[in-house]
């Protein structure tokens, strides 16, 4: 699998928290080509299984979610659209950016805030509301009205685009990266035998709460599950204990109450003996920001792991990842797939 | 090209526009944030030389072309649009290689993080940083983040690779597409003002009714320092600036504070932050507009200033007024213009100079 271009073709496609009907259609036709049944549930989850030859082979599941951050229009006033987000848009960085409204056709906008000039001096000194923004979509109110519905989603636009040595940046790789690292590890596990059932989820609506997980999870029932999902690499600006792991340093296991501690012993032990590059965060809550939340308390319980992408400026339009760690991630999930449970 | 009045039929309309939007979306492509508007220089002088009398670069890098028309007129007139654009400027490295910057003009902090810059000759790629909003406290979250304190990332460990691939001074420009939207809008950086220069390159294809010198300015977003010389240079009686000027026509802008509105017509400003325009001219042009029904409005916020502030006290005193095309969300890297108004603001500066 070509991991860069497969994750630039994933990120092209729009799919908000709630609205991620086509990137699941996509992500489903890729995981048919590595397992036995692929369907996408009630939420929109994608999950797929591999079933093992050996009788009562525990449940092993790989997830990572397929939806992004974006927005949803709830109005708009002399032609220009007001919006609220789906997930955790970050108002620092959106202003001045552009949108694509998943109209059909979609339709191309501009992010407005009020210039400096006409500001009060105290407003200058605060950040944009979301709610203090516009979408400038070039129309009268008239004919946006025609076109445009409240309830319409959008997202921040595509560019995905190649950044210094081997790395990627751009909108919609939190966590399309996740799915794709998970796809390169079905990949080279293709041929190999696997004493586990092994289920794959693409799971819906990870940024609005964790809620595809928590129905997939119930369905799915798994003994053990790793999460692949991104986490914050070291930036200048951040402090020691906001990102302590760095961008190219490999696959990130994870530690703290939401991840089973002898399962992610054991993850990194594999890592170690397979020579797989590789490094350790803690997330000190029991609350964890991604699926693992909810898959750990499924029905009775779930033996989980976290493996982490390393990623900068995450939630903005310019994510950072590099190519590196995704094959790091791929590799300790194969493994891991591969070993005695 | 054919010569287009207010009134012209549809199909030479659309003619002008597909001609302008090309122009502008090549414009508006090239990088030349101030000082270093080497590649907008190249462009401007190969357009101008086939049609232009005479064309040369003087020491500030500025371009002045002459171009004769139908007859001399009894005042001496310049046309002038700067080339510059509002950018980065790379001051310092980090230890880890990461860039430290300042503005090149006027930037507005908060609408910068995130955003992507090409920097320097070997248009390096660099995004100004910022750590994620999961990790900010609530008083980060409530404060803009200031110049100062930001980075540009260019995917480099140390000051070394950095300094390889980026020299302390080399200038970045935003890094957006250009996009055409809605009823007939266009989208990128830099219109202020490849816009003005836009207007002139097609003017001087033009068959002019008079003889018109032609500036395409350098550094006015530093501090109008191009217009300078050009102006001494030039020694016109009559100076016209053409210009993008911010619009903030949004929903809760309250009534002046929307400076000028987008489709609303050329805007021909009575005074800025600069310049208190000649009436006189002020006059003509408006007088101008109305006759032949070319949609034209005033600036109703006085800040800013232009190249004109320059012109009208160079030597021993120029006549300048300017005229504009409203643009929104100016000096940032995503600014909004609408065609229908600089069609206007071409429309109107051809009228005019058959009055000259």
């Amino acid at each position: 699998m070509d991991i860069k271009k497969s994750l630039v073709e994933m990120c092209n496609i729009p799919g908000p928290a709630g609205f991620e009907e086509k990137v699941a259609l996509h992500v489903k036709e890729l995981f048919e080509k590595y397992m036995d049944d692929t369907w996408i549930d009630v939420l929109g989850n994608v999950i797929g299984v591999r079933k093992s030859k050996k009788e009562n082979a525990k449940k092993l599941l790989f997830d990572a979610h397929i939806d992004e951050i974006g927005l949803i229009v709830i109005g708009m006033e002399e032609g220009f659209l007001k919006f609220a987000p789906l997930g955790g848009l970050d108002a620092r960085v959106i202003p001045a950016s552009g949108v694509t409204i998943m109209t059909e056709p979609p339709i191309y906008g501009i992010i407005s805030v009020l210039p400096p000039h006409i500001l009060k001096d105290e407003d200058v000194e605060k950040n944009i509301k979301i709610e203090d923004m516009f979408i400038d979509i070039g129309l009268s109110q008239e004919e946006a009205e025609k076109i445009i519905k409240p309830g319409t989603p959008g997202v921040l636009s595509r560019n995905v685009k190649e950044f210094g040595e081997n790395k990627l940046c751009g909108s919609s790789i939190d966590d399309r990266v996740g799915v794709i690292a998970i796809l390169q590890a079905l990949e080279l596990l293709k041929d190999k035998e696997l004493d586990v059932d092994l289920y794959v989820m693409a799971s819906v609506q990870e940024e609005v709460g964790v809620r595809g997980a928590t129905t997939g999870a119930y369905s799915i029932a798994p003994d053990y599950c790793i999460v692949v999902d991104v986490d914050h690499a070291k930036t200048p600006d951040a402090k020691k204990h906001e990102a302590n792991t760095k961008l190219d340093d490999g696959a990130i296991i994870t530690r703290g109450p939401n991840m089973n501690t002898s399962f992610t012993d054991k993850i990194l032990s594999i890592a170690q003996e397979n020579d797989i590059k590789h490094q350790i965060s803690v997330i000190a809550s029991g609350s964890a920001y991604n699926n693992v939340r909810s898959i750990q308390i499924s029905r009775e319980g779930v033996i989980t792991a976290v493996i982490g992408v390393p990623m900068k400026y995450m939630h903005t339009t310019n994510e950072v990842v590099s190519l590196d760690d995704i094959n790091s991630i791929a590799q300790l999930l194969s493994k891991t797939a591969l070993s005695k449970l | 090209m054919q010569k287009i009045r207010g009134n012209s039929s549809h199909e030479a309309m659309t003619d002008w526009r597909e001609i302008m939007i090309e122009t502008m979306k090549e414009l508006c492509a090239l990088r030349g944030v101030s000082g270093n508007e080497d590649e907008v220089r190249d462009y401007i002088v190969s357009c101008t030389k086939p049609h232009a009398n005479e064309v040369i670069v003087d020491v500030m890098g500025n371009v002045i072309a002459f171009k004769k028309g139908a007859k001399s007129p009894k005042e001496r007139l310049v046309l002038c649009a700067h080339m510059d654009e509002v950018g980065v400027i790379i001051t310092g490295y980090s230890d880890d290689g990461y860039l430290i910057f300042a503005g090149a003009g006027s930037v507005d902090d908060r609408v910068i993080l995130g955003k992507t810059v090409i920097i320097g000759k070997e248009k390096v790629l660099g995004i100004i940083g910022c750590k994620a909003t999961h990790l900010l406290s609530a008083k980060e979250r409530e404060t803009p983040t200031k110049k100062e304190d930001m980075y540009i990332d260019i995917g480099v460990n140390s000051k070394e690779e950095a300094k390889k691939l980026v020299a302390l001074g080399d200038t970045g420009a935003f890094d957006e597409d250009i996009r055409e939207f809605g009823d007939g809008f266009i989208k990128a950086k830099a219109i202020d003002d490849r816009f003005g220069c836009a207007v002139l390159l097609e003017l001087i294809k033009t068959d002019l009714p008079i003889d018109c010198l032609f500036a395409f300015t350098v550094q006015e977003e530093v501090g109008l320092r191009g217009a300078y010389t050009a102006a001494y240079h030039t020694a016109p009686d009559i100076a016209l600036i053409v210009e993008g000027t911010t619009a903030a026509d949004f929903p809760s802008s309250p009534g002046v504070k929307k400076v000028c509105k987008v489709g609303g017509g050329a805007v021909i400003p009575f005074m800025d932050g600069g310049t208190i325009y000649n009436k006189e001219i002020c006059k003509k042009l408006t007088s101008i507009a109305d006759e032949n029904n070319i949609p034209w409005q005033t600036k109703t916020y006085i800040a800013g200033a232009t190249d004109g502030a320059v012109f009208q006290r160079t030597r021993s005193g120029i006549k300048t007024a300017g005229i504009a095309a409203p643009i929104r969300n100016l000096h940032s890297p995503s600014c909004v213009g609408k065609y229908s108004d600089m069609e206007a603001v071409y429309n109107l500066i051809l009228l005019f100079l058959e009055e000259c």
